[in-house]
């Protein structure tokens, strides 16, 4: 079996991308009206990703009621299909999946302005219909358009991305073949500043380099931010443009 | 189309448009910078203050002038004013607030609700009006059978599932806030109360513009309640709606419509209604098929608009009414391209109305 | 969330009527309105998404693997989710087992042999996402779209392997239509004397019996059931309901095959 060529001489990776370049990025909010609060759909290359926001809404339970501020939840559905091969089990329960559900909530605690909802719950559901590497920043970026769209109020957005370090070089946005040959750190950035409300590194990275793997990181994030940013705005004429004549 | 079904194919997953961009637009430029150009209005130059009525989205700046009050969708932060949500900018006085363009209902003093209760408690009843929480009605804020000035027993707080219970729906007031911005309810008005004699519709409260009156009177012998909340209710016209009839297109200041003597036994019948069990009587009256039928059509013409993503308006619903009728099968209205051309129709009409 | 009193009894006024008068004005006979969209998941061999008018929706993927067919007899494996269910919950085991079952009676697993040795073995995953009626119907229109549109690999090694051990082989992309008939399955409601399908969350809450029937190839068949949509007012049903159902479904099931086939 001939093997791949992460990274050529030339500079092109598996997609023929080069080092600092995106995924494509789709991504459209306002999905499911009937459903849910807030919702968006999101596609970071073939991460396909439904996300659904309800509340803030009285809490199930009395145990949920907080006086001060709402109870956030996260959680994550990855599908027996998401990935290449079928998986027996579903994930729900699986230490990965509560490291993430519960890295999610701690980032977006923060920067939510939660103390506005007190005695309500606020609960997001994420469905991954499709993995292709660096879900986690891409959940990041389906959850920041899902409580947009449900309006509730933020500081600013959250974006993320996975950054892989190839030797030397810093890989921007990796696709699933790319994360299983490399290590990689996933950032959530706050809107357009250098502020990391998220980093995640799972595998060793030498100290050294972590400066020049975050700021492509980071760069990544920014326009990821301004394409949503985009079609927030998009959205939002449209939907103004209707409600007054 | 004689069929039994009408399935529609989407071309992508959401019938979105997308980004128009090929890929090379995540292209993050030249290889020593990584700065990110971009031709969006967020990130020109700071200090340009924005104009009411502009779009703006979470951590934007708004204004670095000290002098504005925060209102609801901002904060502050050394001086500046930012959006914490996406939404246009209103300024009013010293206050300077974005209006989200969605979000779960949130009420105001005044506010014209329609609500179904979930709970029945201690000497009140808790409703869910659509907010982030439930709103409280105390029994002391209903009227009773036995009219305004009757007291209320220990009797009342036992017999209070009599009166409203789980599932009721009901038109009501906002009467206070409290501090964590939940709404209280009263229902001390003849024209509030227990609902009957029609069908609930759910729009999201966006599409609802606060005015100064919110039970329209519509052709077809048709009561339309427009919850500020979004949750709307469509009746046969009582009594009581016509002669309460001082809707914009109604006859005005002048008297009631169909004469006085009508008004006499209205306001005797109101008398009546005040004193008796009957307002919260769970006995619908006896409705007509083709009021039924009328109804229907509303019902659907209500959710085509929503379905725009139109504002609804008294006048709107008269006219996607109107151009409905051009539909003879009612259950024609819920096909997508029927609703999308029913609000062309409307948008239209007002452009016609407009020029005129 | 339950209705009141009132809104009850106006609907099933509403409903008894000749003919009947539906809270969307359908005829008895009139589906929702639905969207759907196919073979947007690459990474499945097929995948269909319905949505319905009022918001109800459900996704689901077929993907498939090569199995030894003498080692491993399960060919179909079906896997039911619907959210803000538990997966042990009544609504969802009741679910996958009345889908799993009927797909493999009905799937003709001839289809999935490969060579005398090795199958095909399907797994059809099924997500619900939001679901105010009984979702089964809509399970089994994207189940049905779903297969209508799976594509599996060609084989190019020979199919006779029982007397050489060897693996079989494809072809590196072309590919060959699956083109399986799955079962659609219709709800009824039964609300006084009248016979209404694909009933509503409002209808089904005021219906005195629900109907569960099932079409394959060209006729309604088993399994054939009746179906409680709701806990309050269940009232036995007459023969003529099932007669009128059955009428019902023999007149426009084939409309709604058609119509899901065409959409592709």
């Amino acid at each position: 079996m001939s093997r791949f060529e992460i990274y050529s001489p030339e500079g092109l990776r598996v997609d023929g991308r080069r080092w600092n370049e995106l995924r494509s990025f789709n991504c459209s909010i306002n999905t499911h009206p009937n459903a849910a609060d807030g919702s968006s759909y999101l596609e970071q290359g073939n991460n396909k990703i439904i996300t659904l926001v309800t509340g803030p809404q009285e809490p199930a339970s009395r145990s949920q009621v907080n006086t001060k501020q709402a109870s956030l939840s996260v959680t994550i559905n990855l599908t027996k299909f998401a990935k290449m091969e079928r998986s027996k089990s579903s994930h729900k329960n699986e230490r990965r999946t509560l490291e993430w559900q519960t890295s999610l909530v701690r980032t977006f605690e923060k920067n939510l302005m939660l103390h506005l909802y007190p005695r309500t719950s606020i609960d997001v559901q994420v469905h991954v219909l499709q993995l292709d590497g660096g879900i986690l920043g891409a959940m990041l970026n389906g959850i920041t358009l899902a409580l947009i769209d449900a309006g509730i109020a933020m500081y600013d957005f959250v974006s993320g991305v996975s950054v892989g370090l190839y030797d030397t070089t810093p890989l921007l946005d990796l696709n699933s073949l790319e994360e299983n040959a490399m290590s990689s750190v996933t950032i959530g950035t706050v809107g357009k500043s250098e502020k990391l409300s998220l980093l995640l590194v799972e595998d060793k990275v030498p100290l050294d380099r972590l400066e020049s793997v975050m700021a492509i990181g980071i760069a990544g994030t920014h326009r990821i931010r301004d394409l949503m940013d985009k079609e927030l705005r998009k959205h939002g004429k449209t939907r103004v443009e209707n409600l007054t004549n | 189309m004689s069929g039994a079904i009408s399935v529609t194919k989407r071309k992508e997953f959401w019938s979105n448009d997308l980004l128009e961009g090929d890929e090379y637009e995540s292209d993050l430029g030249s290889d020593e910078e990584h700065d990110v150009e971009m031709s969006g209005a967020h990130d020109s130059n700071s200090g340009v203050d924005h104009q009411d009525g502009s779009i703006v989205t979470p951590g934007e700046l708004i204004t670095d002038d000290p002098i504005w009050m925060k209102g609801h969708g901002t904060y502050f932060l050394e001086n500046k004013t930012y959006s914490s949500v996406v939404g246009t900018v209103s300024r009013v006085n010293r206050l300077l607030s974005v209006l989200p363009l969605k979000s779960r209902y949130i009420p105001e003093t005044g506010d014209h609700i329609v609500g179904r209760i979930t709970d029945v408690g201690n000497r009140r009843w808790k409703v869910d009006i659509g907010a982030k929480q439930y709103a409280v009605l105390m029994l002391g804020s209903v009227n009773l059978p036995g009219g305004v000035l009757r007291r209320k027993s220990e009797t009342d707080e036992l017999q209070m599932r009599n009166f409203l219970k789980e599932g009721d729906l009901l038109n009501a007031e906002v009467q206070s806030l409290f501090q964590d911005g939940s709404a209280s309810l009263h229902t001390r008005s003849l024209k509030y109360g227990k609902l009957r004699n029609g069908t609930f519709v759910k729009v999201p409260s966006s599409l609802i513009v606060r005015s100064k009156n919110h039970t329209h009177n519509l052709p077809g012998n048709i009561t339309v309640i427009l919850g500020v909340n979004g949750f709307i209710w469509i009746r046969k016209s009582s009594k009581m709606d016509l002669s309460n009839s001082t809707t914009a297109t109604g006859s005005g200041q002048s008297d009631h419509l169909p004469g006085s003597k009508n008004a006499m036994s209205v306001s005797i019948t109101r008398l009546e209604e005040e004193s008796s069990w009957e307002i919260y009587s769970d006995k619908n009256d006896t409705v007509t098929v083709s009021v039924r039928q009328t109804i229907t059509r509303y019902a659907n013409v209500i959710k085509a608009l929503a379905h725009c993503e139109l504002g609804i308006t008294e006048p709107r619903i008269i006219s996607a009414y109107e151009a409905s009728m051009a539909y003879g099968n009612v259950g024609q209205l819920i096909e997508s391209e029927t609703m999308e051309s029913l609000g062309q129709d409307v948008l239209n009409s007002e452009k016609m109305r407009g020029a005129a | 969330m339950g209705l009141s009193i009132t809104e009850k009894s106006f609907l099933f006024d509403s409903l008894t009527l000749d003919p009947p008068l539906r809270t969307d004005g359908r005829g008895s006979h009139q589906f929702r309105p639905i969207e759907v969209s196919t073979d947007f998941l690459p990474n499945s061999n097929g995948s269909s998404h319905v949505i319905l008018s009022g918001g109800s929706e459900c996704i689901v993927s077929v993907k498939t693997k090569v199995v030894d067919h003498t080692v491993e007899s399960e060919l179909l494996v079906t896997d039911v989710d619907i959210q803000g269910h538990r997966d042990d919950s009544p609504l969802v085991t009741s679910m996958s087992s009345l889908i799993s079952k009927l797909l493999k009676q009905t799937i003709d697993q001839k289809k999935l042999m490969l060579t005398k040795r090795y199958s095909f073995k399907l797994y059809i995953d099924v997500l619900v996402l939001a679901s105010k009626s009984y979702p089964v119907s809509m399970i089994s229109f994207a189940i049905f779209s779903a297969l209508k549109n799976t594509w599996l690999p060609k084989l190019i090694s020979s199919d006779d392997d029982l007397e050489v051990e060897e693996l079989p082989t494809f072809h590196d992309y072309d590919m060959v239509k699956l083109d399986a008939d799955a079962p659609l399955l219709f709800t009824f409601a039964i609300v006084g004397d009248s016979v209404l399908v694909d009933p509503s969350f409002e209808e089904s809450l005021v219906s005195n019996n629900g109907l569960l029937i099932t079409w394959y190839k060209d006729r309604a068949t088993s399994p054939i059931r009746s179906v409680g949509l709701n806990n309050d007012n269940v009232k036995g049903f007459s023969q003529h309901h099932l007669e009128e159902a059955i009428k019902l479904i023999h007149k426009y099931a084939p409309d709604v095959e058609r119509a899901l086939v065409s959409s592709d």
